[in-house]
């Protein structure tokens, strides 16, 4: 099931990428060797935080990396703010657009936060020295880092590693930032940290983030993505995702065997998901709900 | 975390290439800092500065030929170049190395352009070390007895040789990518010397200009002029090179824009220029000119006259004549002869034919009262000059001069050490065994001569005396002392020293 439905947000007048799709793609396809990465893919993201769900081997980080113009696409097109990679001035001037922040981030150990986020700034064409550095500075403290910004980077914490890429990906205010599993190996508390950067980061920019954890995806996105087999199989809002499940989550004493999944919860009960059977005790979904459920008809559709 | 992160309008920036550009300059700045503060280029420019600062104290004796010392600017360099040259390849292969290339992958500035950035990071550390070769070469400049000339090409080479270095580390790191490769580079570049497949500074073959340093470090100290070194070919050859390299370097990174192409072409093209030109022969003009200054200097040479002697040398040498004249003088004052008679002249000569490699002496002249002076001074050149002016007034001219085989060395030998401020610490220098007691070859530019055992012996004794007391037998004397077939015992008898007791047989 794809939805090609645009969803953007109600501010008018603010500016031209608040209220155009900021990418817009259609008919990507990327295959490596005999494997399908993308098939078909069609897209338009505006402002604010989209999530990008789907299991290992979905095609999420393929689809950033084209959408960052890390690798070509086999066929199709997208624009990034109007911007035609297809060509190599449209390429440079979506990459000025772009921040990244890839599956876990190389850094420069003896660099320090300031000195590796100067980096990126310059390799981003900030060429205002002042200007540059007065950005950097900035974005260092909006992640937290203030404090840590001559530290050298093998000193920090993963944790404030995965900021400092987070910085990275934010100096020089792109206008399209690619997250690529951001929050993976993070704890709890750093998860929540990220969560909030992540939400302020999607402030009158277009944030696509890719992730395993529905909870980030619940508590961040406006809109979400789930991929399974180079596909986007659903495209809406978090609350129709989860939808998606009304009616088909349920509890029992033991596995209903007619459920498509069903795990012993906490109470010692059975939450089951797929159709429930006549005067099944059914619970309110949650949006993992309908991802999993989401993830299993595209595996039948797959199937048949 | 509380803050809010609200999207700022940028500084108002340059747009397309110009914007490009400046990103790849504000790049090389960094990079830039950071090569020059990496451990290994930091070690190598102190020991360069080391280096620098132990030569350049005691800079040809203190003496120096500005033609001469621009060349000797360019061997420390090469120790930075090689620290360079490993560091930058190291920080071309850093992404590639931590993982960072899937990040800069995707930014706006591209890897060609990084590795534009890369080579132009090597003009901080060029520019550091052409501060230190013309401190080296402004220290010798400014030494009250610098003569000659020194070459802005010749100074060039050590920084163009850093720049070479570092940009053959950039191509390299682009071409294979292991920090492996640059040091490995070093090593066959070191067997490739060692097993003489390189050419050598000395090799006649015009090949040797292809190498970076062409020193040609030789005794003897050539006018400018007669040089012949093709030094702005050379350099115009090197920078060449080294923008083939950087160029190289860009292009195989992905940047193939008409920028970087026609780069490319207009360094082969100066690389090309410089290479050929630079192995040519030795000019026509240039040869000629050798052979005019080597059998005819007085065609070009100019002349002073001081206190009744005259003094002919290479114009760049002009100016050293004072320090001739104070030797002459006081040989003159403490001998027999008058200050004008006989007439003296002092001329510069050296043997240009064979280059400045060759280590080639110039005859002794039978010309009257002429006395030979070289292209050196400082040192052991002092008391030899000194001893051929002693042997020119007592013999008549430097052929005779270098027959003395009698007690009349007793007088030449006093007359050369006692006008010097350390007479005994000169005799030895100007002993061919640096001894001060039995018999010795006396060191010279033309006339070698040998003391005897009791020449030596009537000699230190002299020199213990007052030099007015001696000075006085001396002149008393002059007839007797400079008579051919005098002995030592007989000179020691009339300038009223001991009886010698060692061997007055003189060497052959």
């Amino acid at each position: 099931m794809t939805h090609e439905t645009t969803h953007e947000n109600d501010i008018p007048d603010q500016e031209c990428r608040m209220t155009t799709p900021t990418v817009s793609a259609t008919g990507l396809s990327l295959s490596y060797g005999g494997t399908r990465a993308l098939d078909d893919v069609a897209l338009r993201l505006s402002a604010g935080v989209t999530g990008l769900l789907g299991p290992n081997g979905a095609g999420k980080t393929t689809l950033l990396r084209v959408l960052a113009t890390a690798v070509p696409a086999d066929r199709g097109a997208f624009t990034v703010l109007g911007h035609d990679p297809a060509d190599a001035a449209g390429r440079q001037s979506v990459r000025r657009a772009l921040g990244y922040l890839p599956q876990t981030p190389g850094f420069h150990p003896d660099f320090t936060a300031f000195e590796f986020v100067d980096y990126v700034a310059i390799l981003k064409e900030r060429t205002d020295r002042g200007a540059r550095h007065r950005e950097v500075r900035r974005v260092l403290d909006q992640v937290g880092l203030a404090d840590a910004r001559g530290k050298r980077i093998k000193k920090l914490s993963g944790g404030m590693r995965q900021r400092v890429a987070l910085a990275a990906a934010l100096v020089g205010d792109p206008g399209f930032v690619v997250l690529d599993e951001p929050t993976v190996g993070l704890d709890p508390e750093q998860r929540m940290r990220f969560r909030e950067l992540i939400a302020q980061a999607g402030e009158g920019r277009t944030v696509l983030l890719s992730t395993h954890q529905t909870e980030d995806v619940a508590m961040l996105c406006h809109r979400v993505l789930v991929m399974a087999g180079g596909r986007v199989r659903f495209d809406g809002t978090p609350a129709d995702l989860t939808d998606r499940a009304a009616g088909r989550v349920w509890s029992s004493a033991e596995r209903d065997p007619g459920a498509r999944a069903g795990w012993r919860t906490g109470t010692g009960t059975f939450r089951n998901l797929g159709d429930p059977p006549p005067g099944a005790d059914l619970l309110p979904p949650t949006l993992e709900d309908g991802y999993l459920l989401t993830l299993d008809e595209a595996d039948t559709a797959v199937t048949a | 975390m509380t803050a809010t992160l609200l999207p700022q309008a940028p500084a108002a920036e340059r747009t397309g290439p110009a914007r490009t550009f400046s990103a790849v300059l504000a790049l090389a700045l960094l990079e830039g800092r950071r090569l020059l503060l990496s451990p290994p280029v930091l070690a190598a420019l102190a020991a360069f500065t080391a280096w620098t600062v132990w030569r350049t104290p005691g800079v040809e004796d203190g003496h120096p030929a500005l033609q001469d010392v621009d060349r000797a600017t360019q061997g420390g360099p090469l120790l930075v170049a090689l620290a360079v040259m490993l560091s930058v390849n190291h920080a071309v292969l850093r992404s590639k190395y931590r993982d960072t290339e899937r990040h800069f992958s995707v930014l706006a500035l591209g890897p060609g352009a990084r590795t534009a950035a890369h080579a132009l990071s090597l003009l901080p550390v060029a520019l550091v070390t052409a501060v230190g070769v013309l401190a080296h070469f402004g220290y010798a400049a400014l030494l009250p007895d610098a003569v000659g000339h020194g070459s802005p090409a010749e100074l060039a080479v050590g920084p163009l040789t850093v720049l070479l270095f570092g940009a053959f580390g950039v191509l390299l790191a682009r071409v294979v990518r292991s920090v492996a490769a640059a040091p490995i580079a070093l090593v066959l570049l070191f067997l490739l010397f060692v097993a003489g497949a390189l050419p050598v500074g000395d090799d006649e073959r015009g090949t040797r200009w292809l190498l970076p340093i062409v020193s040609e470090p030789g005794p003897v100290i050539f006018p400018s002029d007669l040089l012949g070194r093709p030094a702005a070919w050379h350099a115009l050859y090197l920078a060449g090179l080294t923008l083939v390299l950087g160029t190289l370097a860009v292009v195989r990174a992905g940047a193939r824009g008409p920028l970087a192409l026609g780069g490319l072409a207009v360094a082969v093209a100066l690389a090309v220029t410089g290479g050929v030109l630079q192995t040519g022969t030795l000019p026509a003009d240039v040869r000629a000119a050798r052979e005019r200054a080597t059998l005819t200097p007085e065609k070009v040479q100019s002349c002073v006259r001081h206190t009744g002697t005259t003094y002919c040398a290479y114009p760049e040498w002009i100016p050293r004549t004072d320090r001739w004249a104070q030797v002459v003088d006081r040989i003159r004052e403490a001998s027999g002869v008058t200050a004008s008679d006989p007439a003296l002249v002092v001329r510069q000569r050296i043997d240009a034919r064979f280059g400045p490699a060759a280590d080639t002496d110039p005859e002794a002249t039978g010309t009257p009262h002429q006395v030979t002076v070289g292209t050196s001074w400082g040192g052991n050149r002092v008391p030899e000059f000194a001893a051929d002016v002693a042997g020119v007034l007592v013999a008549g001219d430097e052929t005779k001069a270098g027959r003395i085989c009698d007690g009349r060395a007793v007088t030449v030998m006093w007359l050369a050490l006692s006008a010097l401020p350390d007479p005994v610490g000169s005799l030895r220098d100007v002993r061919l065994d640096d001894s001060d007691t039995g018999s010795a070859l006396v060191l010279s530019q033309t006339a070698p001569h040998s003391m005897t055992e009791a020449q030596t012996e009537v000699v230190r004794d002299l020199l213990d005396r007052p030099r007015a007391q001696v000075a006085t037998r001396v002149k008393a004397h002059w007839t007797e002392l400079t008579a051919p077939g005098i002995t030592a015992a007989e000179a020691a008898g009339l300038l009223g020293a001991p009886k010698p007791q060692g061997d007055d047989k003189c060497e052959d």
